[in-house]
C-alpha cells in the first residue's frame, strides 16, 4: 500500500515558538486518520504544512507521492479549522467558484453543487447569500466545498466544532461515506471521545511532538488499565471486602461508581468472578481505556500528581460540552 | 503559477468589486449619462424658443431723423431674419453636440424650425414732438395695472423709447452726442429687451455715421483682424502657441486620470484582501492555490476595475475633444502612454496594498501602514506646477525616473507641451519595470507569511522579518 502523506523530522517555528518538533509520521493510502490533542498543541499547524499553507523549516514530507501538496493541490479536499466563507456571494456561486479553483471544468459543476446541496439538505439556499446562512448551515456548505472536487485525500480541520447532534451525525455519515470509497482522510479534534468513534488510527500530539500513533484496537489493547467498575448494591462505604482481596491492588471511588484496580498479571475474568462472590452487586464491567485516560498516562507517565490531575481536568471541560452533544 | 487558477481568481475580484450597482453607478452610469445628457441640455437651451412678444413700441423721437430707420429695422420681417439666421447657428452647433442624428436629417429639422421661428412683432408707433413723456409712461402703467387681456394684441404696450435731440448730431463741437431712455412692461422677454435696445442703438449709429459721412462697413472691416494661429518656434519647427488649457489642463487630467484608476483598483484590493484575511476565507484559496497566484489573480482582476475606469474616462475625454473640435490639444500617443504608465504605476501601488492587506487584520489597522502610500499618492500634486512649468527642467526629468511616482510625474510631462525626448520615456518605462518586478517580489513575500498571522498587525521591522522569513 502507498501512503497518502510522509513526514520525518518536520519542524516549524514561529519566531521563538516550536509550534511542531521534529514529527514522523505515514498516513497510508485509504485509512482514517485521527489527530487529537489539547488546544494549541501543534495539529493545525501540521495540517497546514501538509497542505503546504506552511512550509516546515526542516524535515521531508511527501503528499500523494508528491514532493508537496502545492503539486496535487486539486487531488485534496481541504476544511480549515477556521471557517471562511464570502459573505456577500450566492451559496452556488461559491461552491462553484471554489470547485473551479480546484481544478473541475464548468460542465456539469452546476448540477454537482446541486446534488450535493440536496445531499446535506440545503438544496434551497443555492441562490442565497452566505451570511444569510445559520453558522452549522455555512459549515455544511464548507465541507461541500472541500469534497466538492472528488478529492484522493480529505483533510478536515475540528469538523464537527459547532455542530448540532443531528448535522454532527450527518457529517459523520458523510465522512465514513468517503473512507467507503477508498478515500484517505485526516481529521483533528481535541475532543477526543469523536476520534474513539469514527478513527481507526489515531496520531497524537501534545506541545508538538507526536505522543502515539498506533490503531485503535492496539491503543487499548495496550493501554489496558487493568481497572473493573462495580457498583455494589449496599453502596460505595461497603467495599472494604473487596480491599482486603489478594488480586486487588487498590479501590476508589469514582463518578458513578468503584473502581478497583488489579495487580500485574491478574486475570480479569477471574478477578471478576472473584469480586462478584464477595457481595451483590448492581453492575460490574471491565474498564475500558478512554483517550482521554491514555493521553493522560502518556503525558504524565502515571502521574498521579498535581499537575496531572490538573491536565485531565483541562482535557475534561475541553471535552464535555461536545461529548454530551453528541451522545 | 497555474493561469486558469489565476485567472479564475482575477474574474471573481472583478466580478465582486465592478459588478456592483455601486461601482456601476458611481463609475460608469454617472460619466456615461453626463456625456450623453451635456449635449442635449446645451441643444435645448439654444433652440428653445422663448415666447416672443406682440405689441406697440412709442419712439419719441427728439431727433426725428432715427425714427426711419428704427422703423425699418424692428419692421416684423427684418427681425425674423435675424432670429432665423442666429437660430441656424444654434441649431448647426446642437447638431455637432448630437453626431447620432443623422446630418441630413439635421438639416431637414432646422429648415422645419426656421420657418416656425416665432420671433417678437412690433407695431412702431411715433410719439408726436410735443408729447409729453409722462403721459405714455402713465398709459404704460394703467395697461399694466388692468392686466386685461386686449382685443388686438398689438395694442399692448411694450415700451417707450425717447431719443435726445442731440442723439445724432452734435449741438457743439466739444460735446458729446446725446443718448436715449427706454422705458419697458415689466416682465418682458429678455430678447424682446435686447431686439427693442439693439434695434435703436443701431439705429442711432447708423445715422451718426450718415452724418459724418462715414462708410459703415468700412468702419466695420476696419475694426476686425482675422489673425491667424499664433505659433512658436521650436527647435524642431513650429507649433501652435500653447493655451492654458494645452499646457496645464491636459497634464493635470492625464496625471489625474492615473492617480484615480490605480487608487481606485488599489483600494478594492486592499478591501477584499482584508476582507478574505478576516473572512478567513484565504485558508479555503490557499488549498486551492499558491498565495503567489492568489495575489497575481487579484491585482489582475483589480487591473481590470483600473482598466474600465480608464477606459470610461478616456472615452468621455476624446468625446468630447470630437465634439469641441478640440482634437489637437491631445495627441494619440497620449493615450496609448496613459495605458502604459497607468500599468506601472497601478502593479507598484497594488503589490504595496496586497501586502498592507495581508499583514492587517482589519482596515482600521491598514490605515498607519497606508500613510506612507498616501504621501506617495500625495506627491505628483505637490511636484505638478514645478514639473508643468519646466516639463524638461533636471528636477522633473530626475522625478520622472523614480518609481513609484515615476509614472505620474511622466504622464505629464509626456502629456505637456513640451514632451521629453523618447529615449527618456523608454528609459522611466524600463525603469518602471524593475520597479514593478521589486514591489511585486516584495508583496508576495509580505503577502505569503502575513495571510495566515492573526494577533499584533506588524510594523515595518516586523514586515522586514517575514520578508527574510518567507
Amino acid at each position: 500500500m502507498t501512503n497518502a502523506v510522509s513526514m520525518s523530522g518536520v519542524r516549524k517555528t514561529f519566531g521563538q515558538k516550536v509550534a511542531v518538533e521534529g514529527i514522523d509520521l505515514t498516513i497510508p493510502e485509504g485509512s482514517m486518520y485521527g489527530f487529537i490533542g489539547p488546544n494549541g498543541a501543534g495539529k493545525t499547524t501540521t495540517i497546514r504544512m501538509i497542505m503546504s499553507i506552511l512550509f516546515p523549516d526542516c524535515g521531508e514530507l511527501s503528499v500523494l507521492g508528491k514532493k508537496s501538496a502545492v503539486e496535487s493541490k486539486d487531488r485534496i479536499g481541504y476544511l480549515p479549522e477556521e471557517r471562511g466563507i464570502y459573505k456577500k456571494m450566492k451559496v452556488g456561486s461559491f461552491l462553484k467558484h471554489i470547485g473551479r479553483l480546484k481544478g473541475l471544468d464548468s460542465k456539469g459543476l452546476d448540477s454537482r453543487v446541486k446534488e450535493w446541496l440536496d445531499r446535506v439538505d440545503l438544496n434551497e439556499v443555492y441562490k442565497k447569500k452566505c451570511e444569510e446562512l445559520s453558522k452549522g448551515m455555512q459549515q455544511k456548505v464548507q465541507f461541500i466545498a472541500s469534497v466538492l472536487h472528488d478529492p484522493d485525500l480529505i483533510i478536515l480541520d475540528e469538523p464537527f466544532s459547532g455542530l448540532d447532534p443531528v448535522n454532527m451525525r450527518l457529517l459523520r455519515t458523510l465522512i465514513d461515506e468517503q473512507h467507503t470509497q477508498g478515500k484517505t482522510v485526516i481529521f483533528s479534534t481535541h475532543v477526543m471521545f469523536q476520534a474513539e468513534k469514527i478513527c481507526d488510527h489515531i496520531v497524537m500530539i501534545h506541545e508538538g511532538k507526536k505522543v502515539l500513533d498506533d490503531t485503535l484496537d492496539d491503543i487499548r489493547t495496550r493501554f489496558d488499565p487493568r481497572a473493573i467498575h462495580i457498583d455494589p448494591v449496599a453502596g460505595a462505604g461497603s467495599v472494604d471486602a473487596i480491599a482486603q482481596l489478594p488480586c486487588v491492588s487498590l479501590v476508589r471511588p469514582v463518578e458513578i461508581a468503584v473502581e478497583v484496580i488489579l495487580n500485574e498479571g491478574i486475570d480479569t475474568q477471574e478477578a471478576m468472578k472473584i469480586i462478584l462472590s464477595t457481595q451483590p452487586l448492581n453492575r460490574i464491567e471491565i474498564k475500558k481505556p478512554t483517550l482521554e485516560d491514555v493521553f493522560i498516562e502518556i503525558v504524565t507517565g502515571g502521574d498521579t500528581s498535581e499537575d496531572a490531575q490538573l491536565l485531565r481536568a483541562k482535557l475534561l471541560s475541553g471535552s464535555k460540552g461536545e461529548e454530551e452533544a453528541s451522545s | 503559477m497555474n493561469i486558469s487558477k489565476i485567472m479564475r481568481v482575477a474574474a471573481r475580484e472583478f466580478a465582486s468589486t465592478a459588478m456592483t450597482k455601486g461601482f456601476i453607478i458611481g463609475a460608469i452610469v454617472v460619466p456615461a449619462v453626463m456625456v450623453a445628457v451635456i449635449p442635449l441640455v446645451m441643444m435645448l437651451a439654444m433652440s428653445a424658443q422663448p415666447p416672443a412678444d406682440t405689441g406697440t413700441v412709442y419712439i419719441l423721437d427728439h431727433s426725428t431723423e432715427v425714427l426711419p430707420v428704427i422703423e425699418e429695422r424692428l419692421d416684423p420681417e427684418a427681425v425674423k431674419d435675424r432670429w432665423i439666421e442666429r437660430f441656424g447657428d444654434a441649431a448647426e452647433l446642437a447638431g455637432k453636440l448630437l453626431p447620432s442624428v443623422g446630418s441630413s436629417a439635421a438639416a431637414d429639422t432646422i429648415d422645419q424650425a426656421a420657418s416656425s421661428i416665432k420671433s417678437p412683432i412690433f407695431k412702431i408707433i411715433p410719439a408726436g414732438g410735443d408729447t409729453d413723456i409722462d403721459e405714455l409712461k402713465t398709459e404704460l402703467r394703467n395697461q399694466v395695472t388692468a392686466n386685461a387681456k386686449l382685443s388686438d394684441e398689438t395694442e399692448k404696450l411694450l415700451a417707450i423709447v425717447e431719443i435726445d435731440i442731440d442723439a445724432t448730431r452734435k449741438l457743439n463741437e466739444d460735446e458729446g452726442y446725446g443718448a436715449y431712455q427706454a422705458f419697458f412692461r415689466p416682465k418682458l422677454n429678455e430678447e424682446t429687451v435686447s431686439e427693442i435696445k439693439d434695434g435703436v442703438r443701431w439705429s442711432i449709429r447708423q445715422k451718426r455715421y450718415e452724418n459724418a459721412d462715414l462708410d459703415r462697413t468700412l468702419i466695420a472691416e476696419i475694426n476686425t483682424i482675422q489673425a491667424r494661429q499664433s505659433k512658436e518656434i521650436t527647435e524642431t519647427g513650429e507649433r501652435k502657441e500653447a493655451s492654458a488649457i494645452a499646457s496645464f489642463g491636459i497634464p493635470f487630467v492625464s496625471m489625474l486620470l492615473l492617480l484615480v484608476a490605480s487608487m481606485t483598483g488599489g483600494q478594492y484590493l486592499l478591501t477584499t484582501t482584508v476582507e478574505e484575511k478576516s473572512n478567513r476565507v484565504v485558508e479555503v484559496l490557499l488549498s486551492a492555490v499558491s498565495p503567489i497566484e492568489l495575489m497575481t489573480g487579484k491585482i489582475v482582476g483589480q487591473m481590470g476595475v483600473g482598466l474600465s475606469l480608464l477606459a470610461v474616462y478616456n472615452s468621455v475625454g476624446i468625446i468630447a475633444l470630437i465634439i469641441f473640435k478640440r482634437g489637437d490639444l491631445v495627441s494619440p500617443m497620449t493615450f496609448v502612454y496613459v495605458f502604459i504608465f497607468f500599468i506601472l504605476a497601478y502593479f507598484m501601488f497594488a503589490s504595496l496594498m496586497a501586502a498592507i492587506g495581508a499583514a492587517v487584520n482589519d482596515l482600521r489597522e491598514a490605515q498607519s501602514l497606508m500613510t506612507p502610500v498616501m504621501i506617495m499618492m500625495i506627491m505628483p500634486y505637490i511636484f505638478f506646477m514645478p514639473v508643468i512649468r519646466a516639463p524638461n527642467s533636471l528636477f522633473s526629468t530626475i522625478m520622472s525616473m523614480i518609481p513609484p511616482i515615476s509614472p505620474f510625474i511622466m504622464i505629464m510631462r509626456v502629456s505637456s507641451t513640451d514632451a521629453p525626448p523618447a529615449w527618456q520615456i523608454l528609459l522611466a518605462i524600463l525603469i518602471n519595470l524593475v520597479g514593478v518586478l521589486f514591489f511585486l517580489w516584495f508583496a508576495a513575500k509580505v503577502f505569503r507569511v502575513g495571510l495566515l498571522m492573526f494577533g499584533k498587525p506588524p510594523n515595518i521591522r516586523t514586515l522586514i522579518k517575514w520578508i527574510r522569513m518567507a
